[in-house]
């Protein structure tokens, strides 16, 4: 960022391709059920994410796990993005 | 308990791992077919034990349990790992655990194990798939692995057998009379999976006991990306489902049919056994027409059941299934059912049992139990003997509108589940559906080792649960319909008197005149029999829609099977219980049936207020069983039952005023 500062944008917003890093309370505005199931599947705080289809369902890469998730929870993860996607 | 007893018990070792980490695969290969399925002592909860020999003439229990992401999450398979782990459920505590990790995804997975390891019970972690992460690169110390975890670590694939010998040996060596010793000290995250502490210990863990692997983490798109991209698809990813769902059915209808021909062959060679052996009376008729007959009703269902289960595993297993759930989750979702409900009411279209039985797959309590209860409404293969008769009565010689009426039956069918399930959605299971979040594992050839052991496992349960209570009813329902005997119809007596007089002269008239008199003495004895009796008592409640007393016993008795139907009003009509739809004899015969006033059975107001009956009506007792076991009680099958029965006889009614 020119400024500085860093852009925090939901999961959904991603590219193609594009790497972000989740925020330690990024999942805070989730049900603590679905917070805990997502980082029990590997999406946890500060974890890199890949997205390798942006949508419906989102799909993502976390290290090797790929998960699916739908575009109304991906609105809901908020992610620092790395760099541009394709 | 004695000494002696402690050291002759059997070991019990509870599995343990995430989904999709070739657990089944796993166990299957460390069991074979020495699995049964059981209850936890005191509950309804299904799992898997299979013995497996850990050494010359020693056995441990394998307790399969569900696949969880993590031991503290509050869904009732994460509760039932926790409570089995500590004791609460089953025999006490498992004498040993086997954590099974993913060699592909070990950083992620080793924390499950940090969260398995600090329940304190000796374990022996396998890491599974090591063949496909070695493709990829990944060199794994197990040694180290044991010293970082301090429990025996042993990479294996199950799949191809590598590694499986030297894990039996570690679970002997763990469930061994001396081996309780306490587990070491370990710096194990205290944090549960997915914090930064347990990312950090795990990514050091890693470091030390496995050499990275390639990652697939490129930025171009992969094959895997452009497949999901497909399979995902609002458009193109439906179209795919639609083509595999078809391929799958035609493969279950084109392979059932000869298992199932056989099943009938067999139980009818078995019936004409028992009649050679036992004397006609009571127990022949009881043996040949309440327990045969009653054991063929239910065993004749089983081919469909463990073929679909056969082919959905190698589905699951390829990683389609998955996407799949994706593709329709959009439009399941707009009458609030998730997209892993959509194989269920799709297979329901085969057969029910299964279907309900598959709905396992569904993690949100409150859509599964949504999914289960609309099942039925699906055409299931039971139905279309009914259909076949009710429409062609409807259209004869008009192929066209029987087409239309044969797919508006099905569409019917649909309507009212994806209404019943909206309904059921905003009242009595209302409440937020759990996002779908699924872990989309890599594609592969599915194994059919696993397929095999998922259906003989669904096969076997399948008879387990619906066999003994179905097996009663039948006897129950024979007994009504057979007794009290009636004596033979006066008429009866003189037509056969007839027939003989005309058998040497006119053999088609004679054989004429026999029907006509067995026809009599069925309805005879369908009139005074109990159930006949039941048809006079009920005939009042079905007379809105159409039915005579004739048509209220075929109703009746057909509340065991919906295709009971078809045989009665065929024996009613004397056409005899070996006649079939596309006889058009037996379709003359049952157009010019009539009732007791001499009127007709069937108008078209009848026909298609009965149809529609059908349509909509549960009538089918081994549903009933299956989702009694499914739901853990009878309050939701009687339930079901009376909504589905209530909406029948109305949609019933409406029709006949409609058309009478």
């Amino acid at each position: 960022m020119a400024d500085g500062t860093q852009v925090r944008i939901p999961l959904s917003q991603l590219a193609r391709g594009q790497r972000a890093v989740v925020e330690c309370a990024a999942l805070d505005a989730l049900p603590i059920d679905h917070k805990c199931l997502l980082a029990a599947m590997g999406l946890g705080e500060s974890c890199q994410v890949r997205v390798c289809r942006p949508g419906s369902p989102c799909i993502v890469q976390v290290d090797q796990t790929r998960l699916g998730l739908p575009r109304s929870l991906a609105d809901k993860i908020f992610v620092t993005p790395l760099d541009g996607g394709t | 308990m004695t000494p002696r007893a402690v050291t002759s018990r059997v070991p019990r070792i509870a599995l343990l791992g995430n989904p999709n980490t070739g657990k089944s695969t796993l166990y299957n290969r460390l069991c074979g077919l020495r699995t049964k399925t059981a209850n936890f002592p005191g509950s309804t909860t299904e799992h898997q034990v299979g013995r497996c020999a850990i050494g010359p003439g020693a056995d441990a229990e394998i307790i399969d349990l569900p696949g969880i992401y993590s031991l503290v999450l509050e869904i009732p398979e994460s509760r039932l790992c926790r409570d089995c782990l500590e004791g609460k459920i089953g025999d006490g505590r498992p004498d040993a655990a086997l954590v099974v990790l993913d060699a592909n995804n070990l950083p992620r997975h080793l924390q499950f194990a940090a969260s398995a390891l600090r329940r304190g019970i000796p374990t022996v972690v396998a890491i599974n798939m090591i063949d496909t992460a070695k493709r990829r690169g990944l060199s794994l110390d197990e040694h180290a692995a044991s010293m970082e975890l301090g429990v025996p670590v042993v990479a294996v694939s199950a799949r191809s057998g590598e590694g499986i010998d030297r894990l039996r040996e570690a679970l002997a060596g763990v469930t061994a009379p001396d081996a309780a010793r306490p587990l070491p000290r370990l710096p194990l995250p205290d944090t549960e999976i997915g914090s930064s502490a347990a990312v950090r210990w795990a990514a050091e863990v890693f470091g030390t006991i496995a050499s990275h692997p390639r990652t697939d983490d490129e930025d171009g798109r992969t094959l895997r990306d452009r497949l999901d991209d497909a399979f995902t698809h609002p458009v193109a990813g439906i179209l795919v489902f639609a083509v595999a769902m078809v391929c799958l059915f035609a493969a279950i209808y084109w392979l059932a049919q000869f298992p199932m021909d056989a099943v009938d062959g067999t139980f009818a060679w078995l019936a004409s056994g028992v009649e050679a052996i036992v004397p006609p009376g009571v127990l022949q008729d009881l043996l040949v027409h309440g327990v045969v007959g009653g054991v063929a009703a239910t065993v004749v269902f089983l081919p469909q059941i463990v073929l679909l289960f056969f082919l959905l595993s190698l589905l699951e297993d390829s990683g389609y299934l998955a996407r799949a759930a994706f593709a329709v989750d959009r439009v399941m979702r707009r009458v609030g059912l998730p997209g892993q409900a959509f194989m269920p009411l799709l297979s329901a279209h085969a057969c029910a049992l299964p279907a309900i039985m598959s709905t396992r797959l569904i993690p949100n309590p409150r859509d599964r139990l949504a999914t289960i209860l609309v099942c039925p409404f699906m055409s299931c293969s039971a139905r279309v003997p009914v259909y076949v008769l009710l429409i062609s009565l409807l259209f004869v010689g008009e192929p066209l509108l029987a087409g239309l009426a044969f797919t508006g039956c099905y569409a019917l069918g649909a309507i009212a589940a994806l209404g019943t399930a909206k309904i059921l959605r905003v009242t009595t299971l209302r409440g937020p559906s759990t996002p779908m979040v699924l872990e989309l594992p890599e594609y592969r050839l599915p194994s059919v080792r696993t397929a095999v052991g998922v259906a003989i496992e669904r096969g076997l349960l399948f008879l387990r649960s619906a066999g003994s209570v179905i097996l009663s009813i039948a006897i129950v329902m024979w007994w009504l319909s057979a007794y009290p005997k009636a004596e033979a119809d006066p008429r009866s007596e003189s037509l056969r008197q007839q027939a003989a007089a005309h058998s040497a002269t006119d053999p088609s008239r004679a054989e004429g005149l026999e029907g006509e008199a067995t026809r009599l003495d069925a309805r005879r004895q369908q009139a005074e029999s109990f159930a006949g009796r039941l048809g006079s008592a009920f005939e009042p409640i079905f007379a809105p829609i159409g039915l005579d007393r004739q048509l209220t016993v075929a109703v009746l008795t057909s509340f065991l099977a919906r295709e009971v139907f078809t045989t009665t009003v065929f024996v009613l009509a004397g056409a005899g219980d070996d006649a079939r739809v596309d006889q058009p004899s037996t379709l003359d015969a049952l157009k010019h049936s009539q009732r007791d006033d001499g009127t007709p059975v069937f108008t078209t107001a009848t026909a298609a207020s009965l149809l529609v009956f059908y349509v909509l009506a549960m009538q089918c007792l081994p549903t009933l069983v299956v989702v009694a076991r499914e739901t853990g009680s009878w309050r939701w099958p009687l339930a079901q039952l009376a909504y589905m029965s209530l909406l029948a006889y109305f949609a019933a009614w409406l029709t006949f005023r409609c058309l009478a």
